[in-house]
């Protein structure tokens, strides 16, 4: 069997990519990608642990749907948003969405 | 750990009652807005915007009514709501916010926002959302339901769909949201990870034994947790998004996300730290205690020198929250009850600071701190609603801030956090300033006109029953504190049933 720590070092990879490309990236769309990265990571730890840990148990794999549907929610509801700005000012650059400061 | 099997689970659906009015009442008005409403094509019988939003208040009333049948019982549903005094209160809390949002949002949305229904029926999805944070007694329930009020905030938040600021705030509001639940989520996973469970009760079982072993991943969860719910509340340093968002959102759903989304966050936080973390507070009181100076620190200096009405009370109510935080980092059942207290009055307050600047911003389209010069003149129960509230967010005698105040820092000078305290009181008189400035220019300022404004009789009324709250909690806060202290006595008893429990054999 696959030892458990590989599967938590691939999440936290995975995490950490996403979290980078939250703090790097400018697209609005690319933000809410690197988003579902670590969205995504955090399904692979709950399956992880609901298989290794309490393989009698749902919680893990019933949490991980829940994320994942809620993720996909997530998207529509982000790029109507989006959509919005850039309707309204031709960009989806959150560095041109800066009416608003301090 | 022996949790009840699935044959013992509880489901009663009716103790779920006023999320299913809730819930129905917004589908009702969507299909109201939709076949009669003021843009169907019916040339008879349509429902005007205003009376959408009065419909929707005494919807929001109906449910927070339903929810009293439920005072003094402990019922669970399913072993994932917790239906108790704890969630009661929190239900007539939210309901009646919701109803005083709706009922302030009638005219503005008549006059500036298109879709009624759905702006109407999102409330209360809202609502939904927040009860079922402070009724979760499991971390799926909880994150569902703080999902919930959150999209249905972001949606609200960006819903002036032409006007730029608001698309704006709302992504900002949104990408950081999404971003602050995975770091939320992480965080349970990994506490998931260690303890095996994802009942509040059951982690907290978990916890009180040995974890040194477990200890790195604990408190990285712990941690992410405390990010993710920071993110929420507005702590420094997870507030970016909040002067943002209450800047770009329609004037009604900032007073919405400042009161329902800021005491959600608490409802949450608060059940969440006393029922599974309250072993492992020697680890994270200090956490939260710098947490607690860095927000208040930051809001109250930052609001000194804001120029926009909203931004500054954004950045205010980033400072209460620092005062709030208190009441986690000296967790006990005293500093529980003060905290929800604090909350109540400073949501109370809060609401008719909003629901005067939306009357003003519905008479003039302006929300300067400089348009407000000569208010007293122009509108005098107006500026004196107005100079009340402020005063009670200010913390002086008479008025709820001062009393809900008092007894919030003394329940943290008696957790040993008596430094802490100090440094609350010496931001409250910081706060006092800037408060200060808006009646200087409400009561000194010249106005540009002197004709006075037209008087909105129901909006009038609902401040005034705002302004009685404020000074009812300053004067006599012993009703309200004893129906506190009863609510969140059953989050402790929770934690003492369940340490019974497994004492079992």
């Amino acid at each position: 069997m696959i030892p458990i720590n590989d599967f938590l070092v691939l999440s936290a990879i995975l995490f950490s990519l996403g979290m980078y490309g939250v703090l790097a990236r400018r697209s609005a769309v690319l933000i809410l990608m690197s988003v579902e990265l670590m969205l995504q990571a955090v399904s692979i730890n709950f399956i992880t642990f609901a298989v290794y840990l309490s393989p009698e148990q749902f919680t893990g794999v019933i949490f991980a749907l829940f994320v994942i549907t809620v993720a996909a929610a997530e998207v529509g509801l982000a790029l109507a948003i989006i959509l919005r700005l850039y309707r309204n000012k031709q960009t989806a650059n959150v560095d041109e969405a800066d009416i608003m400061k301090w | 750990m022996l949790w009840p099997a699935m044959t013992q689970l509880n489901f009663q659906w009716e103790l779920l009652a006023p999320e299913f009015i809730l819930v129905g009442w917004a589908g009702a008005l969507v299909l109201l807005d939709l076949f009669w409403g003021s843009s169907a094509g019916l040339r008879t019988g349509r429902i005007g915007k205003e009376p959408l939003g009065y419909l929707a208040a005494a919807g929001a009333v109906a449910a927070a009514l339903v929810s009293l049948f439920w005072i003094g019982d402990h019922k669970n549903f399913a072993d994932l709501i917790d239906v108790n005094n704890y969630t009661t209160l929190f239900r007539v809390f939210f309901g009646l916010t919701a109803a005083f949002a709706c009922i302030a949002s009638a005219r503005y949305v008549k006059d500036r926002l298109l879709h009624p229904g759905e702006y109407y029926a999102l409330i209360l999805l809202s609502v939904v959302g927040a009860n079922g944070m402070a009724a979760a007694s499991e971390l799926l329930t909880a994150y569902i339901s703080l999902e919930l009020l959150s999209f249905s905030l972001y949606v609200l938040a960006s819903y002036d769909k032409f006007d730029l600021r608001s698309n704006e705030g709302g992504l900002k509001y949104m990408l950081l949201g999404a971003f602050s639940s995975a770091i939320f989520l992480y965080g349970i996973s990994l506490v998931y990870g260690v303890t095996g469970s994802t009942h509040f009760n059951a982690i907290g079982e978990v916890l009180k034994g040995d974890t040194s072993d477990i200890d790195m991943a604990l408190l990285l969860g712990l941690a992410l947790m405390i990010g993710g719910l920071g993110f929420k509340v507005a702590a420094v340093p997870f507030h970016m998004w909040t002067p943002d968002a209450y800047e770009g959102a329609p004037l009604p759903i900032t007073a919405l996300i400042s009161a329902l989304s800021k005491s959600a966050g608490f409802a949450l936080f608060l059940k969440l730290f006393t029922q599974a973390f309250l072993p492992l507070i020697d680890d994270w009181r200090y956490f939260i205690a710098a947490l607690s100076v860095a927000t208040m620190a930051l809001g109250n200096l930052v609001a000194i020198q804001q120029q926009n009405l909203k931004r500054l009370l954004a950045y205010s109510s980033i400072g209460q929250v620092g005062y709030l935080l208190m009441g986690i980092a000296a967790l006990s059942p005293e500093s529980a009850s003060a905290l929800v207290l604090h909350m109540i009055g400073y949501v109370v307050t809060n609401l008719a600071v909003f629901v005067c600047i939306i009357i003003y911003y519905n008479w003039t389209g302006k929300e300067e701190i400089k348009d407000y010069a000569g208010t007293a003149e122009r509108a005098p129960f107006l500026a004196l609603c107005l100079s009340i509230a402020l005063f009670s967010l200010a913390g002086m005698p008479l008025f709820a801030g001062f009393a809900t105040k008092f007894i919030l820092f003394q329940s943290a000078a008696q957790e040993d956090l008596l430094w802490l305290a100090g440094v609350a009181v010496f931001f409250s008189f910081v706060s006092l300033y800037y408060y200060l400035l808006i009646v200087k220019e409400m009561y000194l300022g010249e106005p540009a006109e002197r004709t006075r404004f037209p008087t909105p009789w129901l909006e009038y009324g609902a401040l005034s029953l705002l302004v009685a709250g404020v000074m009812f909690v300053g004067l006599y806060p012993q009703p309200v504190y004893d129906a506190v202290e009863d609510s969140t006595a059953t989050i402790f008893a929770a934690v003492e049933d369940s340490a019974a429990v497994s004492e079992r054999p």
